[in-house]
């Protein structure tokens, strides 16, 4: 656990910083109200209304996201057995050519059915 | 005659840390914190002096000597400006947005190597602040942490320019996380840990290849190594930092200033800014790490006996930094920005599958190297997939070559047909072949037919 | 460095299981790289190919080497005599519903499309058709075998999953009535993702207390660890939920009905065998290997269970008017009835009759249950299948045939002599009197009487009452589905008739209980 202790000193440290900056700037800026300046920037034309609690964004970026996730576990898989490879030898080989055959299967799906595509 | 190099030190390893006292993590902490905040305005001053003198133009050179104290005036200028609130967002997590980009960037920073044992205050310590054994992996982590810093300041923007442009922002950072944390893989096959300090002890000797009595020292580096891996590495960098070219999710064009539109020049945009430059160092300081031997003095000096000892090794670190950062500049200058479906495509389909089928590559000739080692088996395996791959090819390359053609019989098929009849193309036109144009020998092309 | 030892895997005994995953696999390459046009006369040959092949080597391993006694790949899978038993049941019936599901006017024609949108026309005049159905039935297929065979929580977990998750998709994907396909759908991923959150708990806490998530290992851990009771009784429970939702017991059955409602009639099939096979030999291994020293403290919760489920799915079923969802009633009034046979444990003896009686039962159930559910696909109305149980009325008039042999079904479940039903609950009723459950049993012929009622209401309801002037009409079955029938219904007879085959071959498989 030591090992961790020094970035802990250092999130304080960045924290610390962090939050002072953010709760500094009202302080230290001026305050002359306008109420276009409060409004979102649009370019100057009316904002748009948006709905409350975000509102709807396109599929891509979920099925992006879920991709994000399989590879990344595909990854964390990789990293141990990185490390490990000269001991695991042969079977290491054959067992993740397996596994990365398995995931690039779902992948190849996912490119031929235009998972992939961004239109 | 012998090009060995002096006799390497060790480095420290793992075993070294955690056995520094409070007082001296304390000391380190600061100083790569204080290290970090003075690169980011020596980094924003350099940015712009060395695109300005690649554009031919003189860049900042008012405050200071070579306009060196731009970025303390810029700093000082964004303290005074105003801090609006907009009125639609959403006030918590609008505030606390930049505190979550800018936090992990700089903790990112503890488990880089700087350099080797040094005697601090009558300490021996590593001049690294902490090393963990899944030292790489916890970079990964607060890269991803960052990401939620990006994310919740166009969500809580409520904006239709913030919302995109942080949605953009977050997809391209995860899609290119995968490549880069694939680029890795390469590295950890030869060093065997995950930890910084072992990764550049690895990078100390490559060893040497003994050829009619010469023995040629290997190259030590794995930028030499594994250069696929590096360059997608470099690649994965400019994208994981939203830089040019890949700085889509800023594309004033389109998004004005994407998730940090609704941010006003103040503190908190200052600190967004930060966040940003303080990953590109960080990324800057992992490749170094990773392939370039970290803090290890490049060739000519290493033959120099004092040049991996003490404090010097600092020194070569700053310069690696310095120079990484300035390709950053380099290719800002150089290239323009691209598309985003084309990003999107190029990392998901040409970097990961380059990026699997190397690690294979990697993986497959480091298995031969493993004693009694069967290699019928890794032979047959590699036949299996190299077959696969090329059926596969063979699949997709007829396909477009029955596409090609198609599409050139199409082609084809309109030229004849605006030849016979140039109105069917929906104008009025009289056909472009009448002699009198042009003469009557002259051979006429209908244009928009290619 | 640390020594990190290459596993064993003992690939020849684990050869079903990856022939069915790897055909899965290859499915979704199929998918990839096929044209539309062929995928589907690739995928019903590989797919029945697939699992005769594994039922095949199945049999082969059992005539070749017996039954093993160590578990496999490092301890994590138990191919035991139950677990090739189940296995067998499995693919059986998977065989039997993948010939349901070649039944292509079941499945929607693009997913995507909203219901009764342009889209979704574009998409039937066009003739799409999801063929993924095959490979996803597969994982299913392969998720219920390794579900039924783990012998570690963890893989328990990931064969819950690999089995739960291709199911939620697939319940969505009904042709007609798509909106409550696809509520149902959403229902059964949400209830389900909850249940295996609880599972997932009680595996957390369970391995708090013993330390591994080993089945016997966490046997071992109840004699030896002491002054943990609260975790371990806390993850008792928790994982009891997880499961206990899976088979459908009661309190825990609310999305049966709708799910088995929703779902295309096939996977409802496949759902309904299946997926209650490998449950209970789940149950059975997490009650019976790892807390079967607890059993003094888990049997009077699972009285309670197995009485509640015996009672609301028999009392709720009579007041249904669909015929998917009172088939989904009668099968938790069945897995009430197997509850019974689960808590009939004692001596090693005595755990060997509960256990081959139950591995009859749910082949005995899961057949007949196939065949029932063809039969529903096969009554149909202008919008699809008439679920609903006024347009069953006269059906005994117009098609004598379909109609009595639906009959015999019913009189199966309800546990009529001379069909395999009978048996089935003779067998489980004896050893849960031989095990001392005594009132247990006095509840499940109770039930099984009130159950009765409503198999015989719906018999009466075809055969006496006047059929309805617009009343459905009977596809012309396709060959897959006559031949389903015809099954279930040989299968039917002939356990009824002349079981002892079977309840030999079930004694055999039950006699050296599970591998610890």
């Amino acid at each position: 656990m030591e090992l961790y202790v020094p970035i802990l000193v250092l999130a304080v440290l960045a924290a610390g910083f962090a939050v002072f900056s953010v709760a500094i700037a009202p302080i230290t800026g001026p305050r002359r109200w306008n109420r276009a300046k409060l409004d979102a920037y649009e370019c100057g034309i009316e904002p748009t209304p948006q709905p409350v609690g975000g509102g709807r964004f396109p599929l891509k970026y979920m099925i992006t996201a879920m991709l994000f996730i399989v590879f990344d576990i595909e990854i964390i898989f990789l990293y141990p057995w990185a490390v490990a490879f000269d001991q695991l030898g042969v079977f290491g080989l054959v067992e993740m050519v397996l596994f990365i055959v398995t995931v690039l299967v779902a992948y190849a799906y996912v490119w031929r059915r235009k998972g992939l595509d961004w239109d | 005659m012998n090009l060995m190099l002096a006799p390497v030190p060790a480095g420290p390893s793992l075993a070294d840390f955690g056995k520094d006292p409070l007082w001296i993590s304390i000391i380190k902490a600061v100083f790569i914190f204080v290290f970090l905040l003075l690169s980011v305005m020596f980094g924003v001053w350099m940015e712009r002096k060395l695109i300005s003198r690649m554009q031919n133009r003189y860049g900042p050179n008012r405050a200071g000597k070579f306009g060196l104290l731009q970025s303390v005036a810029d700093a000082v200028k964004m303290g005074l400006k105003e801090d609006l609130l907009p009125r639609t967002v959403d006030k918590v997590l609008y505030t606390v947005a930049p505190i979550i980009l800018v936090v992990p960037a700089f903790m990112a920073f503890s488990i880089i190597p700087f350099g080797p044992m040094v005697s601090m205050f009558g300490v021996e310590t590593p001049l690294q602040l902490t090393d963990l054994p899944v030292a790489v992996l916890f970079v990964l982590a607060m890269a991803s942490i960052g990401v939620y810093g990006i994310v919740l300041m166009g969500w809580s923007s409520r904006s239709p320019y913030a919302v995109l442009g942080g949605l953009r922002s977050s997809a391209q950072v995860v899609s290119y996380e995968i490549a880069m944390g694939l680029s890795f893989v390469g590295v950890f096959l030869f060093a065997g840990t995950l930890s910084t300090s072992e990764i550049v002890a690895a990078q100390a000797d490559g060893g040497t290849w003994e050829i009619a009595g010469l023995s040629i020292p290997l190259p030590s580096w794995y930028v030499v190594l594994l250069i696929p891996s590096f360059l997608i590495y470099a690649i994965t960098m400019l994208g994981e930092t939203n830089r040019v070219p890949f700085d889509l999710p800023e594309g004033e064009g389109e998004l004005v200033g994407g998730y940090q539109t609704e941010y006003s020049s103040s503190l908190k945009f200052a600190l967004i800014q930060m966040g940003e430059y303080v990953n590109v160092f960080t990324v800057s300081a992992v490749s170094i790490t990773l392939f370039f031997g970290g803090w290890r003095a490049p060739w000519p000096i290493s033959m120099w006996d004092g040049a991996n000892v003490g404090w010097w090794p600092m020194l070569w670190f700053f310069i690696k930094l310095v120079l990484v950062f300035s390709c950053f500049i380099w290719v800002r200058a150089s290239l323009p920005r691209i598309r985003y479906d084309q990003l999107m495509a190029f990392g998901w389909k040409v970097l990961i599958p380059l990026n699997l089928a190397w690690i294979m590559l990697v993986a497959t000739v480091r298995a031969f190297r493993v004693e009694d080692a069967n290699r019928g088996v890794i032979f047959t395996l590699a036949a299996i997939v190299l077959i696969g791959c090329f059926g596969i090819w063979f699949r997709f390359d007829t396909v477009l070559q029955r596409r090609r053609e198609n599409r050139a019989a199409e082609v084809e098929a309109e030229f004849e047909q605006l030849r016979d009849e140039p109105e069917a193309g929906g104008f009025p036109v009289p056909p472009l072949d009448l002699p009198h144009y042009h003469g009557a020998d002259r051979k006429e092309v209908p244009s928009g037919s290619n | 460095m640390n020594g990190i030892q290459p596993p064993t895997i003992e690939y020849g005994q684990l050869m079903p299981l990856l022939l069915v995953f790897g055909a899965a696999i290859v499915g979704v390459l199929i998918e990839a790289f096929a044209p539309r046009y062929l995928r589907k006369a690739i995928h019903v040959p590989l797919t029945m190919l697939t699992l005769l092949g594994a039922f095949g080597l199945v049999i082969v391993q059992v005539l070749r080497d017996g039954v093993p006694t160590a578990a496999v790949a490092m301890g994590a899978i138990a191919v035991d005599g139950p677990s090739l038993f189940i296995w067998g049941v499995i693919l059986v019936l998977s065989v039997v519903s993948v010939l349901l599901i070649n039944d292509d006017d079941n499945f929607v024609a693009s997913a995507a499309a909203v219901p009764g949108s342009p889209d979704e026309e574009e998409a039937i005049a066009r003739g799409g058709a999801h063929t993924e159905v095959y490979p996803l039935a597969l994982f299913a297929i392969g998720g219920m075998m390794l579900f039924a065979a783990s012998n570690d929580l963890l893989i328990m977990f990931v064969g819950l999953e690999v089995m739960s998750l291709p199911l939620y998709l697939l319940c969505g994907l009904a042709r007609r009535r798509r909106l409550l396909s696809q509520e149902s759908s959403v229902k059964y991923f949400l209830l389900g993702a909850f249940s295996s959150a609880f599972f997932l708990y009680g595996m957390a806490m369970i391995y708090g207390y013993a330390g591994t998530v080993d089945l016997g290992g966490i046997n071992d851990a109840l004699g030896r660890v002491g002054g943990q009771d609260t975790l371990l009784y806390l993850g008792t429970a928790l994982l009891g939920v997880g499961l206990f939702f899976k088979i459908g017991a009661a309190p825990f059955q609310a999305w049966k009905p709708d799910v088995y409602q929703g779902a295309p009639t096939p996977i409802t099939a496949l759902m309904a065998s299946g997926t209650l096979v490998a449950a209970f030999g789940a149950v059975l291994r997490v009650f019976w290997v790892a807390l079967g020293n607890l059993d003094w403290d888990w049997r009077p919760v699972m009285w309670g269970i197995a009485i509640l489920t015996m009672i609301v799915g028999a009392i709720l079923a009579i007041t249904q008017t669909d015929i998917k969802r009172m088939l989904a009633y009668s099968s938790i009034a069945h897995a009430g009835f197997l509850l019974t046979g689960v808590i009939a444990t004692g001596e090693a003896t005595q755990n060997a009759n509960s256990l081959s009686a139950l591995l009859f039962y749910l082949l005995a159930y899961g057949i007949t249950t196939v065949g029932a559910f063809a039969v529903v696909t096969m009554v149909r109305d202008a919008g699809g299948e008439a679920g609903h149980l006024s347009r069953w009325a006269g059906l005994g008039k117009r098609s004598p045939a379909l109609a009595g042999i639906f009959a015999f079904f019913l009189l199966a479940f309800a546990g009529i002599p001379l069909t395999s039903g009978f048996f089935g609950k003779y067998a489980v009723f004896a050893a849960a009197v031989a095990g001392g459950a005594l009132p247990l049993v006095v509840v499940g012929v109770v039930s099984s009487a009130i159950a009765a009622f409503f198999y015989v209401r719906v018999i009466v309801l075809m055969f006496f009452s006047e059929p309805a002037a617009d009343g459905p009409t009977i596809a012309v079955p396709s060959a897959g589905t006559a031949a389903v029938v015809a099954l279930a219904a040989a299968a039917t007879v002939v356990l009824g008739v002349y079981p002892q085959p079977v309840f030999d071959l079930a004694d055999a498989a039950a006699s050296s209980l599970f591998v610890r």
